[in-house]
């Protein structure tokens, strides 16, 4: 192959780099955006054997109740509505109303160390996928 | 100063880089519209053909041609052969019943045959007239371009393990038969056959409906 060839066939290959690595920021931006919700602010409050609690607001729909599920030790261990009377994150001005709360039963745990997390359901626009969003931080507890 | 080696082996990575982004990053982001997927594949397909032209290379030099079917055919046959048997073996080993019409069974066989025939086709197109010849730039005619067309085509169906083997398996063949008699119809008709043996004779739960890239967890 003559050098004029080369710098051409170079050129191509340069261009086609440039496009794939765009296309595939834009897919990756895309990507987050279908699967998180920036918009979801909470904190999981307390864990023990009895209970799990906090709350939850997605921020985009201030009205609306979100949807949150508990894992136990990275097992899933039940879903509700945060839709429980939490007046205190009303005041706190985190939310524009007092119904964003959430209490789940803790399940019947083994006497030891466990962890709790609890995740907002977040559903893309046409709703094919549902995605779990982790809020505030894993609560560690222990039951006797 | 790029040597026209380098220039083989940047094309290389470049057309399994293309195909590798179809296969597992945009394929997972498509969602319903595939269209995203035809981007990169469009791509590869304008570097391929450019390729071609700057590197003066015709249509009777990439195998498109009929001259010399009946001796690629003749240099496929024995290995085909062989390749079957052992996948009847291995089938019946496994307890699975040879069924000749559960390549997508929802379609008449002749037509699928035909589609397979297109679909070996395309992939031959780009494994031999692309990749064998690039490899041929870097390495020269023999093992080791064989080796490396063979190990590209069994990587671009990774995860499929079984169909990785076969696939390396087969792209060995091919690659050889390629380098020896380069003509596309044998190899894309080889292509067909060998799909349909495997397909109808290895356990369906071993190829996962031929699966690959992301699809193949799905």
């Amino acid at each position: 192959m003559n050098s004029k060839s080369g710098g051409r066939l170079v050129h191509l290959l340069i261009s086609k780099s440039i496009v794939e690595a765009l296309l595939i920021a834009s897919v990756a931006v895309a990507f987050f955006f279908a699967t998180t919700n920036p918009y979801i602010r909470g904190v999981l409050d307390a864990a023990d054997k009895a209970s799990v609690n906090g709350w939850v607001v997605d921020e985009s729909r201030p009205y609306a109740r979100v949807e949150v599920q508990l894992f136990v030790d990275d097992h899933f261990a039940a879903a509700t509505i945060a839709d429980q009377f939490r007046p205190d994150v009303h005041n706190a001005k985190r939310a524009e109303d007092d119904w964003h709360g959430f209490v789940f039963s803790t399940p019947r745990l083994p006497v030891g160390n466990h962890e709790a997390r609890v995740y907002a359901v977040h559903s893309n626009g046409s709703g094919a996928r549902r995605t779990l969003q982790l809020i505030g931080k894993p609560y560690r507890f222990r039951t006797e | 100063m790029i040597t026209d080696r380098s220039l083989g082996a940047w094309e290389i990575v470049s057309v399994t880089s293309s195909a590798l982004i179809a296969e597992w990053i945009l394929s997972a982001a498509a969602g319903r519209t595939k269209l995203i997927v035809a981007v990169p594949i469009a791509l590869a397909f304008i570097l391929i053909i450019y390729s071609h032209v700057l590197r003066g290379e015709n249509a009777r030099d990439l195998g498109f041609r009929l001259d010399n079917f009946f001796r690629a055919l003749k240099l496929l046959l024995l290995p085909m052969i062989v390749i079957a048997g052992i996948s009847l073996l291995i089938g019946w080993l496994s307890g699975s019943r040879p069924d000749f019409f559960r390549w997508h069974a929802e379609r008449l066989i002749l037509f699928q045959l035909a589609l397979g025939f297109g679909w070996g086709f395309l992939q031959q197109y780009v494994l031999q007239s692309f990749m064998n010849r690039r490899a041929q730039v870097i390495w020269g005619r023999g093992t080791a371009s064989v080796l490396v067309t063979a190990l590209i085509f069994s990587v671009l169906h990774f995860p499929n393990r079984w169909l990785m083997v076969i696939t390396f398996v087969g792209g060995l063949v091919w690659a050889f038969v390629y380098q020896r008699q380069p003509n596309l119809v044998a190899l894309a008709l080889s292509h067909a056959a060998m799909t349909w043996a495997l397909v109808s004779t290895l356990p369906p739960s071993a190829l996962n409906h031929l699966r690959i890239g992301l699809k193949y967890f799905a």
